[in-house]
């Protein structure tokens, strides 16, 4: 029992007006995992991952981030957050942008290796405005982890990107995750589902199930991790 | 052509108008609000100016032209003695003040008055009232000195300003301040309202920057671009207008400087309150016209209308304005109380907003 949680979600609920976006949630997420959070549209995904970063307060239950309850500012060092849409200075090169990213949390050295990373090293003097869609989401990673945060919070970072990317994106979200930085990331996609170590499955607002792909096959009953999801799906709904 | 598809056009936006109540509500207040405050400064019962009236005439005639003054409409007469008039003047306490000379009956006699007038001169347009009420009261005295025509020289002095001062000269002086202080408001409440749109806020929300850091750092940069509009600004009002400049270049930075960070921090602030670019340029005229009307650049704010006095007393432009006056016009420097007194409101502004804009920021994290 002596494992060290990087986040812990307690019961947490929020709601918008009469509607509730978070009905008591209960996770953990382990220091170096990669955690997927996988649920259909307005599941409440966006919405946790605003609440582990402190941009929303919880109308019940805690997150503790980094053993800080939050929402607290000291911890925001140590976190970094892919929004789901690419927010950018439309007006500012891709280097300004991570540059600024970058010196916010006073990490200018890393600003090369972000980068390099995403691959956008030879376009750094591009305008963001003219970037394709998928450039601009690489360009919006590389400002998420310029700081190299111990807690990146990644929400859908790989819609848009083409196939060859994507692979080399888990593969340096492995790495990183090894290094010991710990990763919540959103996703619809099944097969990247499969790569991360613990998956926690979301529907209106409730956490279905929890536990490694093979957990969530055995639990759903199928080998195939969709079917299994949406049989899990089908049983909250019912 | 086809009907059809320009009316799908039309319905749509009116479409997104009917879910947008804000931006409708100002469509439709704005233009009352301004309207009415103009029509309010133009036809409500506008205060008439103090103007002082030392009579010093040895024989009966001034007595009459001094009571002819005390009972205009156009002006409020008081008795002075002739030597406290500048120190009246000065202190605000009086917009004019007129001497009957010693020998006015007597040069009445001789057919020829020579009153003297003696204008503050710094606010545009407050001397026509004044002059306007002296005729009248001469008409009353021509009719006494019988048998000769009399003809009046008025003696003209201003205590700042004078007669090589034009209707440029004064609006100038507050315009210089204005056009900083309209600009980058503007441009404020736009950017800010971009940062919220395009999500970047969120992201700064969730890094470790305090709020306090957003504002200033926004008043910082918003302020050096606004220091570089004021050069030009400066420059082209000086050099190619030629607009008098009494004062030190200097003050006139400082001052376009505090008001430059009103503006920033009224941009920030403001934003919070709109949804959409729609709405932010709503606030534009709403925020803007009413300070321009009521700040004392077109209007004197002596002459206003006693409830919108104590409304301009209260805007920021208001001090902002004569700030810019006293150092352009009057040529004031940082000891006078006047130049402190607008210096520290607009200063004490500023902190006010900074500290509204930290506020407003810190209230949507929740
Ligand atoms: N600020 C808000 N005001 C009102 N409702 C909101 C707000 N934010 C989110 N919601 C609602 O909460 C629910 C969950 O939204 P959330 O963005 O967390 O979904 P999501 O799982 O990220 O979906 P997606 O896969 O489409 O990104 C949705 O029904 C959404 O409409
Ligand atoms: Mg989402």
């Amino acid at each position: 029992m002596s494992e060290t949680y990087a986040v812990t979600v307690e019961d947490v609920s929020k709601s918008f007006g009469s509607f509730k976006a978070l009905n008591g949630v209960t996770l953990r997420v382990r220091q170096g995992e990669i955690y997927g959070l996988l649920g259909p549209n307005g599941a409440g995904k966006t919405t946790l991952i605003r609440l582990i970063c402190g941009l929303l307060e919880a109308h019940a239950g805690t997150v503790t981030v980094l053993g800080q309850r939050m929402p607290q500012v000291a911890v925001l060092r140590h976190i970094g957050y892919m929004t789901q849409q690419a927010a950018l200075y439309p007006a500012l090169s891709v280097e300004e942008n991570v540059r600024f990213f970058a010196a916010i949390n006073g990490a200018e050295d890393g600003v090369k290796q972000a980068l390099e990373l995403v691959q956008l090293y030879e376009r750094r003097g591009s305008v963001v405005a003219t970037l394709s869609g998928g450039l601009r989401q690489r360009c919006s990673l590389a400002c998420a982890l310029v700081h190299r945060p111990e807690l990146l919070l990644l929400d859908e970072p790989t819609v848009g990107i083409d196939p060859q990317l994507r692979v080399q994106f888990w593969d340096s979200f492995r790495r990183m995750a090894a290094a010991g930085t710990t990763m919540i990331v959103s996703s619809h996609v099944m097969d990247e589902a499969d790569r991360c170590q613990r998956l926690g499955l979301i529907q209106y607002g409730r956490l279905l199930a929890e536990g490694s792909p093979a957990d969530i096959r055995t639990q759903g009953g199928s080998q195939n991790l969709e079917e299994a999801f949406l049989a899990l799906a089908g049983r909250n709904e019912s | 052509m086809s009907g059809h598809r320009i009316v799908a056009i039309t319905r749509r936006l009116l479409q997104g108008f009917r879910r947008d109540r804000r931006t409708l509500a100002l469509l439709f207040v704005a233009p009352i609000v301004i309207l009415g405050l103009l029509g309010y400064i133009m036809r409500g019962s506008t205060s008439a100016p103090e103007v002082g009236v030392a009579n010093q005439d040895s024989g009966p005639l001034g007595a009459i032209v001094a009571d002819g003054l005390k009972s205009s409409s156009h002006i409020r007469a008081t008795d002075i003695n002739a030597a406290d008039g500048d120190a009246k003047l000065k202190d605000g306490s009086l917009v004019a003040y007129i001497v009957l000379p010693s020998d006015f009956s007597q040069q009445a006699q001789a057919g020829t008055v020579a009153p003297e007038v003696h204008l503050e001169g710094s606010q545009p347009g407050e001397d026509a009232p004044v002059i306007q009420a002296l005729q009248q009261s001469m008409i009353s005295l021509a009719s006494r000195v019988s048998g000769r025509s009399v003809t009046f020289q008025f003696q003209v002095k201003y205590l700042y300003g004078g007669q090589n001062y034009d209707t440029l000269d004064y609006f100038g002086a507050a315009f210089v301040g204005l056009v900083v202080f309209f600009l980058v408001f503007v441009i404020t409440i736009v950017s800010f309202l971009n940062e919220r749109s395009q999500g970047t806020l969120e992201r700064l929300m969730a890094s470790p920057l305090r709020r306090g850091e957003i504002v200033v750092g926004y008043m910082l940069g918003f302020t050096v671009l606004a220091l570089v509009q004021a050069v030009e600004v400066l420059v082209f009002a000086l050099a190619i207008l030629h607009i008098h400049n009494q004062g030190s270049v200097f003050l006139i930075f400082g001052m376009e400087a505090l008001m430059a960070i009103a503006a920033v921090n009224l941009g920030i602030f403001l934003s919070m309150f709109a949804r959409s670019e729609f709405q932010a340029v709503q606030f534009i005229p709403l925020v803007v016209v009413p300070q321009v009307l009521l700040s004392g650049i077109i209007f004197p704010v002596s002459t206003e209308p006693k409830g919108l006095q104590w409304l301009s007393d209260v805007l920021p432009l208001t001090y902002a304005v004569n700030g810019m006056r006293d150092i352009m016009v009057k040529g004031a420097d940082v000891t006078w109380p006047s130049l402190q007194l607008d210096a520290a409101v607009v200063a004490g502004f500023c902190i006010l907003l900074i500290a509204a804009g930290t506020a407003t920021l810190r209230r949507r994290l929740g």
